[in-house]
């Protein structure tokens, strides 16, 4: 089969975001960007499953500027088969996403798309859901173990109290969770390999889609800040503090 | 006790001072690019701070140990070198003919910085066996290459150099170990001492390279030839078979590089170890000073990486110690001491030096690249002549360099800096290697005065003082930047002056004066590639480009670099001229 | 029109989340219907229409509906949705399931996990792991959003007398998606997204055996058991327990982290509760920056210590 892994670049993990002082957005520029963890593990599942025999060919695919080729790049090092960029540099918002990779879903007819389950910068946790709707797919979200038997997929999920095992038709959307797997190193041969792997760029504009956002950012600001407290030097002091200061037990 | 690389200083030193676009075009670089070299760096990051750099502390306090004959790496050390060569990194810039990679040696010395920051300890390996590839790779026989180097390439066996022996150190002239011819091969007889991953278990065979004595060899340097020694003995099928005649006697306890294991090897306790002649007898030394530049220039990597990991130690420790009230006030919150004008002082040093040791190492790295790959002959020979007056500058500014700045990291920490927990103990520890192995920094002095500078009569030396000459630092707009730069360039062209007419008098003056010479050579070199780095940053900023805030640090601390740092060369040149014949003035019995 | 809130249950009880979102449902327009689609699940829908505040329970019972699965609920709820404005879920496992998916049959864009409610159209939700607040704005007709439990207050379960009507199944072929089997994680402890007391363990607890250091002391304090991303990810314990950006967001009365060292994703789940206490030997641990009484020591001392004194 052929597996669509659609990938979103965002802020590195490790940096801590600041907030524009005109509260239009947080800092982008010059800094670290990464592609987004849950999207890492998704790549590294399909790759996985095209090791075991079950996939065939993985497309990645990402939407947004230039730069995302970087990211496109680093999937293919790891062992994707090709990338395509949708190219804007407007911003664009997961309902628009999902209509794009419902374009193009159209055009690569794959018979599974596997995607993070949340990007870590806006922590939205929707494009796959909504592509899902979109195509009229069946959805396994926030995925823990995927194992294909008879046609169907048997999935596990991370759920509110624990795992949950459901049977999806195939073809389907998938969110990754984080136990879902380990993604690998890139190795440095791969890096240079990537190079080579064909890469197509579309301008999001030549796909005539409605992409405009409905969710209009009117202000981001600084969280409120929590102030540190005090040292306390035995399990008496704690108890004492916690019975007669906090007034919480 | 994290590290995490300094990506954007890195590619700004590979991409505005080392011409990357440039080296990337030279004939058979050309696979590389720019944004390959990037993807390259950020890869080989992750492998640095997730991997390699959390054994880092495991690596010192558990140590290599000898146990039952056996030299047992610290816990984690096998699953590290698996993953590492299993990703391809053990030969980035190896000919793709034996299966490496052919990147530049640009980029691979920014690659190896990261790995010497993170676990110094666990890269020497890696250094080692590429030493021992090179060796190879120029003299060895095709029948040799093609038994060993593919292996030695994919890492699946490791390389050592075995130089030293108890009485031939510095002085390479007085190795003993004995070569027989026998047949095809010859039989080793002798001790070597100080092996770096002389014996290991991350590998079933190890390849040692090995310097010796055939029996009618001439006394001294022109009767030494090179030979490869194998572990394990190799079938003709290539596949591994009986034990050599070689043992790890025992290890050695050290006062750093812990998880380093540094052998003594007994050759030929029994029948004599089975070695085979690599290139021609009597040319082992000649050989050892082709692969000593890329050797040596891998020891200055060494200080830099060393001096980076503490100051990014130092860095993260002053934000967070809180001690004492900013001057000038009684009242109100404490501060961290970052706060503090003279712990600034300490972070301001450290930066500025690190990176102008990182921007003088790649220089080195570019030049090499270019000096083996440029298709104009004068231009090969022009950088080969870079290379080689810079490499004992490199390999010994750096590693004095790497050592002063382990301690102004551990001074930061104060008392907590000579606890071991925190780490930054070990950072001075480890350090302290670099200015003793591959020549030490008297012979890397002795090497400059003689081989580099009397040799050619000065011609390197006022070929790269007139390209320093070109650049005028105050375009960067840092007040006195000019003066101060002009007054260096004449510190060194008058010490130079002096030194070839005083070779002339007395020979001990050259070799007295050669430390503060090389020191002299260091920081001016330093303060021209400063000074190229604020004006590279001036430009980006005119033109509105990249991250401004970057850009403003580089030049303030270049502007520092030049007040604290460069304005110290009238003093070297002082000692140099006024003092170097104090230095033998006392006799041998007064001391 | 009004507020349509999706009542969240496994067909015999009410997940408390339910009651938040009808708060904030209540925030927006007095008039808020609950829908129970489930099988067998008369017992929800009678609870749920005591709920104060409530006006409309709208039942739905088909086995299609027993399991929750978010291809069949998402056609029932975008069936009957154009008689709300709004279209509420708790930001649980399974509003963020459904909900997102309701909003892809109707051309909706969803807003997720909000934590303040500033008109009918305007809502404020934390984004990068809580490290920046956004006021963000809805530009369609349906506002399909969920709640993040925790900033709204549960309403009261009693008190109110709804109306309940019941509703027709949608009609769906229903094979994409077949329920196989559930692993809950078995628990008689407070549920940890409501609990009152948490406590949490992380890599430093260093072991699942060692994991009953922390369980003793939740039991002493009637306590909810958390854990961090780390200790998840070593098989200390389940993946349900995991507090953070990427799991559960907490914000109990007390928090007491244990061998957690405070990273970014796990403050993002619990940074919002009252009081704070954090135990762990590294005095630099980020995890005292927002601590309101830390204890630089060995876990393994003070913690069976803790537990012994209360
Ligand atoms: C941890 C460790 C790892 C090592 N790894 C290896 C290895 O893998 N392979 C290998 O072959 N060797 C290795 N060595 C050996 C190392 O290269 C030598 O120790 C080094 O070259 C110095 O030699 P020496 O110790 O005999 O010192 P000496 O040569 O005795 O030097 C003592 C002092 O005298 C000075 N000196 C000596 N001769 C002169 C001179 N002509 N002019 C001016 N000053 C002079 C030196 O600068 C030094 O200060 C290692 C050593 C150590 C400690
Ligand atoms: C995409 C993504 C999503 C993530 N989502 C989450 C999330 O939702 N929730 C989450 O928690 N993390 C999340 N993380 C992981 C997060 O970045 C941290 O890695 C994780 O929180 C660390 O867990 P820890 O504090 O238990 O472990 P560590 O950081 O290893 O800390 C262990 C602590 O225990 C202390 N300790 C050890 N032994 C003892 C002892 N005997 N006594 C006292 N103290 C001791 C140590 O000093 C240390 O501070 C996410 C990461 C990514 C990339």
């Amino acid at each position: 089969m052929k597996i669509l892994v659609p990938i979103k670049r965002v802020v590195d993990y490790n940096v801590k975001v600041r907030v524009k002082s005109d509260q239009t957005g947080v800092e982008t520029a010059n800094v670290k960007m990464s592609m987004n963890p849950f999207d890492e593990i998704a790549v590294e599942e399909a790759i996985r499953l095209q090791e075991a025999g079950t996939a065939e060919e993985i497309v990645i695919v990402s939407i947004g500027i230039k730069q995302c080729q970087e990211t496109i790049r680093t999937a293919l090092a790891m062992g994707a088969d090709r990338g395509i960029l949708v190219e804007t540099e407007e911003e664009v918002q997961p309902l628009a996403v999902a209509k794009i990779l419902k374009h193009l879903v159209e055009k690569e007819s794959p018979q599974l798309v596997i995607t993070g389950k949340q990007a870590i910068d806006d922590d939205n946790n929707q494009t796959g859901q909504l592509l899902a709707a979109l195509l009229g797919w069946s959805q396994g979200t926030f995925a823990s173990k995927l194992e294909f038997t008879d046609d169907r997929l048997k999935l596990t999920r991370e759920v509110d109290g624990g795992l949950e095992t459901v049977s999806l038709s195939l073809p389907s959307v998938v969110t990754t969770d984080l136990r879902l797997n380990e993604p690998r190193f890139v190795k440095l041969p791969n890096i240079m390999k990537a190079k080579k792997k064909q890469l197509d760029i579309i301008p999001m504009d030549s796909l005539g889609l409605d992409t405009t956002s409905r969710v209009k950012i009117l202000k981001v600001e600084d969280p409120p800040q929590r102030e540190a407290g005090i040292k306390v030097d035995s399990v008496e002091e704690l108890i004492d503090k916690l019975k007669n200061e906090a007034k919480v037990i | 006790m994290t590290y995490s690389a300094p990506l954007q200083d890195m590619e700004f030193v590979l991409n505005e001072l080392c011409d990357l676009e440039g080296v990337c075009s030279l004939p058979g670089l050309q696979e590389t690019t720019p944004d390959l070299a990037s993807a390259v760096l950020e890869e080989a990051a992750k492998i640095a701070s997730e991997v390699l750099a959390p054994l880092n502390r495991q690596g010192d306090t558990q140590g290599a140990k000898h146990l039952d004959g056996k030299v047992v790496t610290p816990d984690g050390w096998k699953e590290a070198y698996r993953e590492f060569i299993e990703g391809g990194w053990n030969s980035i810039s190896f000919s793709e003919k034996y299966g490496g990679q052919s990147l530049p040696y640009l980029v691979a010395t920014a690659v190896q910085e990261m790995w010497h920051a993170s676990n110094m300890s666990f890269a020497l390996c890696p250094m080692l066996t590429q030493t021992a590839m090179e060796a190879l790779l120029m003299h060895g026989s095709d029948a040799l290459k093609q038994t060993y180097l593919p292996k030695m390439v994919s890492g699946e066996w490791t390389g050592t150099m075995n130089l030293t022996e108890s009485q031939a150190g510095s002085d390479l002239s007085a190795v003993r170990t004995q070569a027989e011819p026998n047949g095809d091969h010859y039989r080793l007889y002798g001790q070597k001492i100080f092996i770096t991953y002389g014996d290991h278990d991350l590998t079933e065979n190890i390849i040692h390279m090995v310097l010796a004595r055939t029996p009618n060899a001439p006394e001294g340097v022109r009767g030494i030839s090179l030979f490869l020694v194998p572990k394990l003995l190799v079938n003709t099928d290539g596949s591994v078979g009986e034990p050599n005649d070689v043992r790890c006697v025992s290890i050695e306890h050290k006062l750093g590089i812990h998880g380093s294991p540094t052998c003594v090897l007994a050759y030929g306790d029994k029948e004599g170890a089975v070695g085979y002649l690599v290139g021609e007898e009597n040319q082992g030394l000649v050989y050892m000073f082709v692969m000593m530049n890329l050797a040596r220039h891998a020891v200055g990597v060494e200080g830099l990486a060393i001096a980076e990991r503490a100051y990014q130690q130092a860095a993260s420790f002053a934000k967070e110690r809180v001690q004492g009230r900013p001057i000038g006030t009684k009242s109100g919150d404490r501060v961290s001491i970052i706060h503090h004008a003279d712990v600034r002082r300490m972070l301001m040093t450290m930066r500025c030096k690190v990176e102008a040791m990182r921007s003088l190492a790649y220089l080195w790295a570019g030049a090499f690249d270019k000096s083996t790959h440029h298709p104009d002959e004068d231009e090969r020979l022009r950088q080969q002549q870079i290379v080689e007056l810079l490499t004992p500058i490199v390999k010994g500014w750096c590693t004095e360099t790497g050592n002063q700045l382990a301690s102004l990291g551990v001074q930061v920490h104060g008392g907590m800096g000579f606890i071991e927990e925190t780490g930054a103990a070990q950072h001075f520890r480890d350090a302290r290697i670099t200015t003793i192995y591959e020549g030490t920094t008297g012979i890397q002095a002795g090497d400059l005065v003689g081989r580099k500078l009397l040799r050619d009569g000065g011609a390197a030396a006022v070929m790269m003082l007139e390209t320093m000459r070109k650049i005028e630092p105050s375009m960067a707009d840092i007040k006195e930047f000019d003066k101060i730069y002009k007054q260096s360039l004449d510190d060194l062209e008058q010490a130079t002056q002096w030194l070839l007419k005083a070779a002339m008098e007395d020979p001990q003056l050259p070799a007295a004066a050669s430390y503060y010479y090389l020191e002299l050579w260091g920081v001016v070199v330093g303060g021209w590639l400063m000074a190229k780095s604020a004006l590279a940053a001036q430009k980006k900023k005119s033109a509105g480009e990249g991250d401004k805030a970057f850009y403003d640090n580089k030049i303030k601390t270049a502007s520092y670099y030049a007040a604290h740092v460069l304005s110290g060369t009238t003093g070297l040149r002082h000692t140099i001229i006024e003092g170097s014949d104090d230095v033998m003035a006392l006799q041998v019995e007064d001391f | 029109m009004g507020v349509l809130v999706v009542a969240e249950h496994d067909n015999e009880v009410l997940q408390e989340s339910t009651l938040n979102a009808v708060t904030a449902g209540l925030e927006i327009n007095a008039e808020v219907s609950v829908l129970v689609a489930g099988q067998n699940c008369g017992g929800v829908v009678d609870s749920v229409g005591k709920v104060a505040g409530v006006s409309k329970v709208l039942s739905c019972e088909h086995e299609l509906y027993e399991h929750q699965l978010a291809e069949s609920l998402a056609g029932l709820i975008a069936s009957i949705a154009s008689d709300y404005t709004h279209i509420l879920a708790a930001a649980t496992s399974q509003g963020k399931n459904v909900l997102p998916r309701v909003a892809g049959l109707l051309d909706v864009a969803p807003i997720s996990d909000i934590t303040d409610i500033q008109s009918a159209d305007t809502f404020v939700r934390p984004i990068y792991a809580g490290n920046a607040i956004a006021t963000v704005q809805s530009e369609d007709t349906i506002k399909i959003v969920t709640i993040r439990p925790t900033t709204f207050d549960a309403a009261a379960a009693d008190g109110g007398s709804a109306e309940i009507v019941s509703i027709d199944p949608h009609d769906d072929k229903q094979d994409l998606s077949q329920f196989m089997g559930q692993e809950l994680t078995q628990s008689d402890r407070p549920e940890l997204t409501s609990a009152r007391i948490v406590v949490s363990g992380g890599r430093g607890m260093g072991s699942s055996e060692n994991f009953q250091i922390i369980e003793a002391l939740a039991d002493k304090l009637n306590a909810a058991v958390g854990a961090s991303r780390a200790a998840v990810d070593a098989g200390y314990v389940p993946n349900d327990y995991q507090v953070g950006q990427t799991g559960k967001v907490v914000a109990p009365d007390l928090y007491v982290a244990v061998g957690i060292s405070g990273a970014i994703q796990h403050l993002a789940g619990m940074k919002d509760s009252k009081v704070i206490v954090a135990i762990n030997k590294d005095e630099e641990a980020p995890i005292f920056q927002v601590a309101d009484y830390g204890m630089v020591a060995d876990l393994f001392d003070v913690v069976p210590k803790l537990t012994e004194s209360l």
